[in-house]
């Protein structure tokens, strides 16, 4: 069943909403057993929000009525324990919810628990976990990784047999590798779309939340609900917000879609390239123009602008904790310098530390005009390669992923930077701040391949349009 | 440049990490590898170029000047132990 | 070593000295920089916190449009450059009272650049910059150092600052006092400053010729007196070094106001490096020759402008203009006053009679708070001898004490001058009538014992006799 077809069930009193969560609930706590995608299932204010939906007559007309919906860990709910996968914040409790988790409530949806992840998003396979995490599985092989950050969004996604939305956050490509990995759809809007606010930092200039379900429909009908201006975040856009459900049936014939030509060939495995190129031929077949386009700077230099400059707002985001206020606290002993050092120390995870070191590297004094200065004017360079590409096509076309979900055991034997070029093709839009999307395109041994279509800024429309015509 | 344990346990330090020798020997190789990634952009000329701060042109959301509900202390202390009669506890300084 | 000794050196040497000043203004907004939080009101501990100002994950700032505003006036008050775009930065360093372990600031693009404030030797001060910027939480320190913790308030955390730095254009502690006092008039001119609410914190510079101008940078000093004391105590502290032979460092100095020194603060290795990012969770602002242009044209005539004018309008000297002018709403009423009768009865009355009355109560006439009308009814019966000056002078002491009508107060207790020579003849007589030998040394000239003569006619009368006619009449009897 469509989420339409479900918002339109508890419309019309067709489906009850309380029953259905705790049927979803029961279902979330089976999954989780076994693949591990929730951090917290939040059963008890899940079923006092069905309760409450289904008596409002608004609430019940709301665009996303009684729809089970899961939230990245690091989105705040309030009243909901918010860890972004991290030791660091166990026990933080935010006092407010996110901008879009207010949205979503307003439209009727319910919150089922917070997703598993990387720690504060630090990766691509969800395995950088916190101390005190275990990494999300694959669906289709638990041996594998679902990908990441939002790994156990697009996981649940993938598994959870009832409608649903799972809302991601990516800053390097958190949203559509996850979704690649597991198979399901994916939507990474503009920069400034969908309000941070209560997003727990990664890079407050790359972070972005965006929708994950398994349908374009779906994902273009969340998306809706979460978009627009937010007085309490400054850069959020105020770009009216389209009607991007209505691009789910619009005719693709006569858009032209780049095929990025640096995504093919050395370094991407064979069975994506054939999968990819099959949903080209599919596009074509539907009266879309396609030809190769180039994007030299964006790929040749994404990922050393990226792993600085997200690293660099990184190091100074994760500052504020330091075993104050909120999240780990250790008796108060010693000077300030001392406390901070041992808690920071002991709270963190590996891979945080190692971003934290590379961002407070990439900013001292000395430094800082050779790394992180020049990689905010290269980003300049890769947003305006983009910008040019897209006076000549509507969007462009790769895989999102070169290769197909690693095992475990391959990922323990990555170094951090082979680690990081796994985000090879989707650091680039999050750096240039445009939409992209992931469709599932196809299977080789069971596994998922997905292929990332982004378009100009704003223009989640097109996506969704194009999107629609690979289903 | 060269990396060295000196300059690993400065970035630690202002970083107000404390890396174990353990952590410390992993790191240096690992860091010696991120920075050769970083190296490819010396290949790219910047002159002239401006910062880009975000990714979108975006309007600047001023706010007006008035005041808006505060947490009550009791809220702004829920999140943690550290507190006495009202105030936050922490570290010394001196 | 005492601050008067200090005092009286620092004077000797004062061209030989060198000072910038690094001053943090709060500004009068009714919000925090980037939250809708309160900046007054209840002094209970975290009470005006919000999840922006406490730093909680998830939070985001929205800047104050207020603070914007008045940030742009002050630099261009101060003569400034505006620049085109408004960018915050991410200073970082770790403390207990920031929030987020970074401060909000500016550090690329200042603000404002390029502006001076002259003083009145023709001294001009440059002005290198002025920036806006997040003010840190409260602590307070329990138990002794080396041990104990701090206590943290919110409640200051967020609150708008612009900072501004001096060039080392400063000759010694008074013309460091003399430009804050400048800088005081005026952000009190432009009302983005509450004197009484509001505090000025300052780090200075402080060199001297002797050691070949090695710099000593002295932090966070709280108040005005207190910054040109512990400028005095420095200038003095280095004159004595170098005398004794001691070579000078480049170092931070903490000034202690209980003890009245200043002494080395160890200064952690990495303090100095705040890894200064663009702040991405604001977006640049563009200052546009329109805003700028508006700002300026609302700008007021400033204190400096003023005592010009007045000096050229009423013929004040230039010292009574320049103390008129310095506070905006004295300066208005010295305008009224100065209209409705004449300028030297209005530089009689508010330079020296009102100012004595503030200066004892140590209050500004702002400040004060009293309405205008009282004063000018005051004056109308000083003007049209309705009272005596005397009598004048007591009522505006009076008059800060609790405001009344002087009209009614002086019907009230019969306080109008005597009009009517008659009866004050009467009052004369009777003086010289029980005073037999003042009133013969008055005939041999004697000009005490004719002194004491009209005293005793004003007490007497109360102070409601005009003294000068008193001399008249007690003259006219004794020569008769």
């Amino acid at each position: 069943m469509s989420v339409a077809e479900f918002v339109k069930g508890v419309h019309d009193g067709q489906i009850d909403v309380v029953e259905h969560i705790h049927r979803t609930l029961e279902e979330c706590k089976i999954i989780n057993k076994e693949y591990g995608y929730l951090n917290l299932i939040s059963e008890e204010s899940a079923i006092a929000q069905a309760k409450l939906v289904s008596k409002k007559r608004k609430g019940a007309k709301g665009a996303l009525a009684g729809l089970p919906v899961s939230i990245k860990d690091s989105i705040c709910v309030k009243g909901v324990e918010s860890t972004a996968g991290s030791a660091m914040l166990k026990g933080y409790i935010p006092p407010f919810d996110a901008g879009c988790v207010s949205r979503l409530r307003q439209a009727g949806a319910i919150i089922v628990g917070k997703t598993a992840q990387d720690e504060f998003g630090f990766g691509s396979f969800s395995t950088n976990t916190g101390i005190g995490f275990t990494a999300p599985k694959n669906p289709f092989d638990r041996l594998r990784s679902c990908g990441g950050s939002s790994g156990g969004a697009a996981g649940l996604a993938q598994k959870l047999s009832v409608p649903h939305v799972a809302l991601g956050e990516s800053t390097g490509g958190s949203i559509v590798n996850p979704a690649s990995f597991c198979g399901v759809v994916g939507l990474c809007p503009t920069y400034g779309r969908v309000s941070r606010y209560g997003l727990i930092d990664y890079g407050s200039s790359l972070d972005k939340v965006g929708p994950i379900g398994k349908t374009v429909a779906d994902v273009a009908l969340a998306l809706k609900v979460i978009a627009g201006f937010d007085e309490k975040e400054s850069t959020t856009a105020t770009v009216p917000v389209e009607d991007y459900p209505s691009f789910v049936k619009k005719d693709v014939a006569g858009l032209r879609v780049g095929i990025l030509k640096e995504s093919f060939g050395e370094g991407t495995d064979s069975a994506v390239e054939k999968s990819v190129w099959g949903a080209i031929k599919q596009l074509e077949s539907a009266g879309v123009d396609c030809r190769e386009i180039s994007l030299k700077i964006p790929i040749e230099y994404g990922i050393p602008t990226y792993y600085i400059i997200a690293p660099s707002e990184a190091s100074t985001n994760l500052a504020k904790l330091c075993g104050l206020r909120y999240g780990a606290e250790e008796k108060i002993e010693g000077d300030f310098n001392t406390y901070f050092s041992e808690v920071r120390s002991r709270a963190f995870g590996k891979e945080a530390k190692r971003r934290i070191m590379l961002g407070t590297f990439t900013r001292m004094a000395g430094y800082r005009d050779a790394y992180y200065v020049k990689a905010t004017k290269v980003r300049r360079l890769i947003i305006d390669e983009y910008k040019n590409v897209f006076k000549k096509c509507d969007a462009v076309i790769s895989p999102t992923v070169s290769i197909l979900p690693p095992r475990f055991d391959e990922i323990k034997n990555l170094t951090p930077a082979q680690n990081y070029l796994i985000d090879a093709l989707t650091v680039s839009p999050n750096l240039a701040g445009l939409p992209h999307l992931n469709m599932p395109v196809g299977k080789h041994n069971g596994l998922p391949i997905g292929a990332m279509l982004t378009t100009d800024h704003f223009k989640e429309g097109v996506l969704v349009q194009l999107g629609a015509a690979l289903e | 440049m060269k990396v060295d344990s000196a300059l690993i346990e400065h970035v630690a330090k202002n970083a107000r990490l404390q890396l174990s020798r353990t952590e410390c020997e992993a790191f240096l190789p690992e860091f010696e590898e991120i920075l050769d990634v970083y190296k490819k952009l010396n290949g790219i000329d910047v002159t002239g170029v401006e910062p880009a701060l975000q990714p979108v042109d975006l309007a600047p959301n001023l706010r007006e000047d008035k005041i808006k509900a505060s947490f009550s202390q009791e809220k702004a202390l829920a999140n943690t132990k550290h507190k006495k009669d009202g105030y936050f506890k922490g570290p010394r300084t001196m | 070593m005492n601050t008067e000794n200090a005092m009286t050196n620092a004077k000797q040497f004062a061209s030989d000295v060198i000072i910038g000043l690094e001053i943090h203004v709060q500004l009068n907004t009714k919000t925090k920089l980037f939250c809708g939080c309160s900046t007054q009101g209840s002094e209970e501990p975290n009470t005006r916190t919000c999840d922006v100002c406490l730093g909680f994950p998830g939070s985001k700032p929205v800047l104050n449009k207020a603070a914007l505003d008045a940030g742009l006036r002050l630099a261009l008050a101060l003569g400034c450059t505006i620049s085109p775009k408004l960018i915050f930065s991410r200073k970082s360093y770790f403390y207990p009272d920031l929030a987020k372990n970074y401060q909000i600031s500016q550090h690329e693009l200042p603000l404002g650049a390029g502006g001076k404030l002259a003083l009145n030797d023709g001294t001009l001060v440059h002005i290198t910059r002025a920036h806006l910027e997040e003010d840190p939480a409260s602590l307070i320190h329990q138990g002794s150092a080396g041990q104990g913790y701090v206590l943290i308030d919110y409640n200051r955390s967020g609150n708008p600052l612009c900072e501004i730095v001096t060039a080392p254009d400063m000759r010694g502690a008074e013309q460091a006092r003399e430009f804050l006092n400048r800088l005081v008039s005026v952000l009190e001119y432009l009302e983005i400053f509450d004197l009484g609410s509001c505090i000025i914190k300052a780090d200075a510079n402080v060199s001297i010729a002797e050691s070949g101008y090695i710099r000593a940078e002295i932090k966070n000093i709280t108040g005005f007196k207190e910054i040109e004391r512990a400028l005095t105590f420095e200038v003095e502290r280095q004159k004595l070094a170098v005398q004794r032979g001691e070579r000078l460092v480049q170092e931070t100095r903490g000034w202690d106001p209980a003890a009245g020194v200043t002494s080395a603060l160890r200064l952690k290795e990495t303090e100095a490096d705040y890894g200064y990012i663009l702040d991405p969770d604001l977006v640049s602002v563009d200052i546009t020759n329109n805003m700028v242009k508006d700002a300026q044209a609302n700008l007021p005539e400033l204190p400096a402008a003023k005592t010009k004018r007045f000096v050229e309008q009423y013929q004040v000297k230039f010292e009574d203009a320049m103390i008129l002018a310095a506070e905006r709403s004295l300066a208005h009423l010295f305008e009224t006053v100065a209209k409705k009768f004449d300028s030297s009865f209005a530089v009689r009355w508010l330079r020296h009679e009102l100012s004595a009355v503030l200066n004892a109560k140590q209050t500004t006439w702002s400040a004060a708070g009293l309405d205008e009308r009282l004063l000018l009814e005051l004056f109308e019966l000083v003007q049209s001898r309705t009272v005596t000056d005397l009598t004048a002078r007591d009522l505006l002491q009076k008059l800060f004490e609790r405001p009344f009508s002087p009209k009614e107060y002086v019907a009230k207790h019969k306080l109008a001058s005597i009009s009517d020579r008659g009866e004050l003849e009467k009052i004369a007589k009777k003086i010289v009538d029980e005073n037999p030998q003042a009133a013969e040394d008055v005939k041999s000239g004697e000009s005490k014992a004719l002194n004491f003569l009209i005293g005793k006619v004003m007490h007497q009368t109360k102070g409601k006799a005009d003294a000068g006619v008193a001399r008249q009449l007690i003259m006219k009897i004794l020569e008769r």
